[in-house]
């Protein structure tokens, strides 16, 4: 086995969170606002249920294959050589979405914080923080997360509730005005991230407890969402639906009205330092399945000589991108088909059938 | 920084790569005698004891006979200044020259019934041991203790004489307290242990004596209480202080370096206390003590990191006391890491993040200043780091002079002569206070990690503070310590354990012992311990 550590429930969780939420809670809001109006709350309930169908869908198909990742027992579906195609197809999307977020990353940081620096300089010192973690294994990104994900969450809500002053509520109003087609519009973006899930098909078989991980992937989306949709329903009830909607990270700029007795402001600053942490996160997940992905895609022993490569090739797709503006068009309109039909979707579900018609795989717990 | 690290690693076997079966050879010449038995022959005997400690002028050779009588040849030998003299005189020699005839007038005691009788009758010594090897002969010599040869026999009797001068018990330097024992570990093992047992008095505690060091023939003990430690960390202990085959050990810190399992690591994973009711609580959590013959510093393992931010004294204190100063030694762990570097970042970069009117005072203030403000801080570090080591080289009645050169010239000087802005003296300042309000030997490495992040964040301003924070986090969660993961019970999270970390539970709500550590016994105490007035009390 090429990873020797295990990760508890409860790490698990927080894990996926880190997944999803980093940048989800930067991007999403305004995507899915531009679509529904004030009923974007609403798209990410209906996300909510699509992430969970999803999480369902690659834990049914994980444990079907107790102790191997997808790289692995796809090729046990489908027979060697197109086993190894999806599995290719698998390491060139977690690349991909990876380059996606650190771009997300870097220009936001650029752009709240940093107009001056150029933006390899956050790849690169961004991917070497990641790849410290991922040398170290599955165990120790686990458990970094989980020392400062709950920092991010707990200051978040405080946040929230310290911009309750500044909502209101009659903003949310009329619900449902646009019609169910916007709002599935809206839900499309919400859901494409929240089925980042499928990679937890690379976590399961490192669960000390694998019989948990409907518990676990279902919490994890609960979270997740918990907080999209709160962030969103913050961002209209202080903003309305029409400024949200214009704004890259509305989010942040609800963080931003944040001000209480002249002493209470600037919290942008701590929250944006914060949630450094959860994109390093992020950006660590995503990476590690990439490595430890081509490791078994390659029939390596270890899969640590693969970092640094894989870092070179993430900073230089990472740097593909022109600009903030390509990076959302992109995230808003080629994203959901590309990655929710073909990967979150569509290969882990051909998997689950292949996998039943041909009798592959134990019955799952 | 692997490539650097690999040459290293080849130039300086470390675990792993190191030939098992190194040989036992003493790396001193002439060591032919170790093996030998002692002749029946005193005369032949004491040649050879003599030739061995040739050119030890401190070892004393009396030879005089048992009971006044001619037959029964003795000799005695000792170091001088290591065996207690009074009791080397008047329960041995005197003992056996004198007072045996005493009591028994008129027996006949013949040669070969000498050793029997002299253990049996004519030593007033309590701990007596006999051998027949040179090499425990020798031993015993230089340990302090006294050794009896007897004509026409090969085999010698060890009397427990030690007794050399040493520092009288003390209160604690390292390690202050209000309240509390004052009790501190001394530089004698024996001491050392009794203290131990003296604050548990209990058949399961149990101490184990080894030699370590080629020549010095250092004598280290582990302490642990059976029943609570887990047997595995006991073997692991042992197995990796056998595995020291060093010449000398001169301090605890030699052990430390030599059983560690990150020697590339700033931080310390295994902790040390000169408080024996530290040591105490800490067995009794289900540790492992090493103590040190010659040093009053005991190292216990695992250690985990909240153990530096702890003090003996959260024990001691009402728990809501503690747990407040608990949670201003936390932040000042992470001011001391990260102010100046947060200083840095601000003033170069981030200026939105400070209230108007501080940021016109501080641009006020350093209009002046010729330096960007990363030189600035980091003069100021540097001299308040000279300063700081000059304070406790110097001898003591110069340490006056240093504070108050010291306090002159950073506080007053500097600033008046527009070399560096009031602000980064206030900083520097705080920053060096907060650094001393927790454990010394985390703090160093807090104090060279700072430097780190300032650098990172004059290049690079909150991200790269952020970046170095994270990679600082990376690397803690990575430690291990005795196979405890360094960072729990915070990571991974056992929930039970939280009690003691930042909030620290009364003590009659603490029901249990370390999960990660006292694996096999966790219960500490029964449940319903809250004290109650009589009347709200449930009857029976």
């Amino acid at each position: 086995m090429l990873e020797q550590g295990k990760i508890d429930s409860r790490q698990a969780i927080l894990l996926i969170i880190s997944l999803v939420l980093p940048t989800a809670i930067l991007t999403v809001p305004a995507i899915t606002v531009k679509h529904a109006a004030q009923d974007a709350w609403i798209s990410i309930i209906v996300a909510t249920m699509a992430g969970l169908l999803i999480a369902r869908l690659v834990t049914d198909l994980s444990l079907r294959f107790p102790g191997k990742t997808l790289f692995e027992y796809a090729e046990e579906i489908l027979g060697r050589v197109p086993g190894k195609v999806v599995g290719f197809l698998y390491i060139w999307w977690f690349l991909h979405a990876n380059a996606l977020i650190m771009d997300e990353y870097a220009s936001f940081l650029c752009s709240a914080h940093m107009p001056d620096t150029p933006v390899i300089v956050f790849f690169i010192l961004g991917i070497a923080v990641a790849a410290c973690a991922v040398r170290n294994g599955l165990e120790v990104l686990s458990r970094f997360n989980q020392l400062f994900l709950p920092l991010f969450l707990g200051l978040l809500l405080v946040v929230f509730i310290l911009a309750t002053k500044d909502m209101k509520v009659t903003r949310l109003l009329p619900v449902f005005d646009k019609g169910a087609i916007a709002i599935l519009k809206g839900a499309a973006t919400p859901a494409s991230w929240l089925g980042e899930i499928v990679i937890f098909t690379m976590i399961i078989p490192f669960l000390n407890k694998p019989k948990e991980a409907y518990r676990v992937a279902a919490l994890a989306t609960l979270f997740t969402s918990f907080y999209l949709l709160v962030s969103i329903l913050v961002a209209i009830m202080i903003f309305g639906p029409n400024v949200t909607g214009h704004w890259i990270f509305p989010t942040y700029n609800a963080v931003r009205v944040v001000s209480i007795a002249n002493f209470l402001e600037r919290m942008e600053s701590i929250a944006v330092a914060v949630w450094m942490f959860g994109g390093f996160a992020k950006v660590g997940v995503f990476y590690y399945a990439a490595v430890l992905g081509s490791a078994q895609w390659l029939g390596l022993k270890d899969y640590r000589p693969l970092v640094a490569p894989v870092g070179v090739i993430l900073v230089a797709l990472a740097a593909l991108c022109e600009n903030i503006v390509e990076l959302l068009d992109f995230l808003a309109t080629a994203w959901p088909p590309y990655a929710l039909s073909v990967f979150e979707v569509g290969m882990p579900l051909v998997l689950l059938i292949v996998a039943l018609a041909r009798g592959k795989g134990g019955e799952g717990t | 920084m692997v490539n650097f690290i690999k040459p290293l690693r080849a130039r300086f076997p470390g675990r792993g790569n190191h030939p098992a079966d190194q040989s036992k050879e003493s790396s001193l010449p002439g060591a032919s005698w170790k093996e030998q038995v002692l002749s029946p022959d005193l005369e032949t005997n004491l040649k050879q004891i003599k030739a061995i400690l040739d050119k030890c002028s401190d070892v004393v050779y009396r030879e005089f006979v048992f009971a006044q009588n001619e037959q029964i040849r003795l000799a005695l030998i000792y170091t001088d200044g290591l065996a207690d003299k009074t009791q080397v005189g008047d329960q041995i020699t005197k003992a056996l020259a004198l007072e045996v005839p005493m009591a028994v007038p008129g027996q006949e005691i013949s040669k070969n019934r000498a050793l029997e009788f002299i253990k049996q009758r004519g030593l007033c010594i309590n701990e007596i041991q006999q051998t027949s090897k040179l090499r425990d002969v020798i031993q015993a010599i230089l340990s302090g203790d006294s050794v009896l040869l007897v004509d026409g026999h090969d085999i010698a009797i060890v009397n427990g004489t030690k007794g050399w001068a040493s520092r009288a018990i003390s209160e604690p330097e390292a390690e202050p307290t209000v309240r509390g024992a004052r009790e501190s570990f001394v530089e004698t093992l024996r001491t050392n242990t009794a203290l131990l047992r003296r604050r548990i008095n209990s058949p399961n505690l149990k101490i184990e004596v080894f030699k370590l060091g080629e020549i010095t023939n250092t004598d280290v003990a582990i302490a642990y209480i059976e029943g609570i430690v887990n047997e595995k960390l006991v073997a692991e202990v042992k197995s990796r202080l056998q595995r020291i085959k060093v010449d000398a050990i001169l301090e605890s810190g030699y052990i430390e370096e030599l059983i560690e399992e990150n020697p590339w690591s700033p931080f310390p994973t295994v902790n040390h206390t000169e408080k024996p009711d530290r040591a105490a609580a800490m067995l009794l959590e289900g540790r492992v003590a090493i103590l040190v013959d010659g040093t009053p510093f005991v190292l216990t393992v695992p250690n985990l990191f909240v153990e530096y931010l702890h003090s003996p004294e959260d024990y001691y204190e009402r728990f809501i006391f503690t747990t407040a100063v608990r949670i201003l030694r936390f932040l000042s762990a992470l001011v001391s890491l990260t102010l100046p570097a947060l200083y840095i970042a601000v003033v170069s970069f981030h200026h939105e993040l400070l209230p108007t009117t501080l940021l016109l005072s501080i641009a006020g203030q350093r209009e002046a200043v010729p330096f960007p403000v990363f030189v600035e801080v980091l003069v100021m570090e540097l001299t308040f780091e000279t300063l700081r080591e000059a304070g406790i080289r110097l001898p003591r009645p110069l340490g006056q002079a240093v504070s108050i050169v010291g306090a002159l010239v950073i506080g007053e000087a500097a600033v008046r002569a527009g070399l560096v802005a009031a602000a980064t003296v206030i900083v520097v300042a705080f920053t060096g206070i907060a650094s001393f309000t927790f454990a010394y030997s985390a703090s160093i490495a807090f104090r060279l990690l700072r430097f780190t992040i300032m650098f990172l964040s004059a290049a690079l301003g909150l991200f790269g503070l952020i970046s170095g924070l994270a990679l600082i986090g990376i690397h803690l969660c990575s430690l291990r310590s005795f196979g405890v993961p360094y960072l729990s019970p915070v990571v991974p999270m056992t929930g039970i354990d939280l009690k003691d970390v930042v909030f620290r539970a009364p003590l009659w709500a603490m029901f249990t012992r370390p999960r990660l550590i006292a694996r096999q016994n966790q219960k500490r105490q029964e449940q319903g311990l809250k004290p109650e007035p009589p009347e709200t009390r449930p009857k029976g």
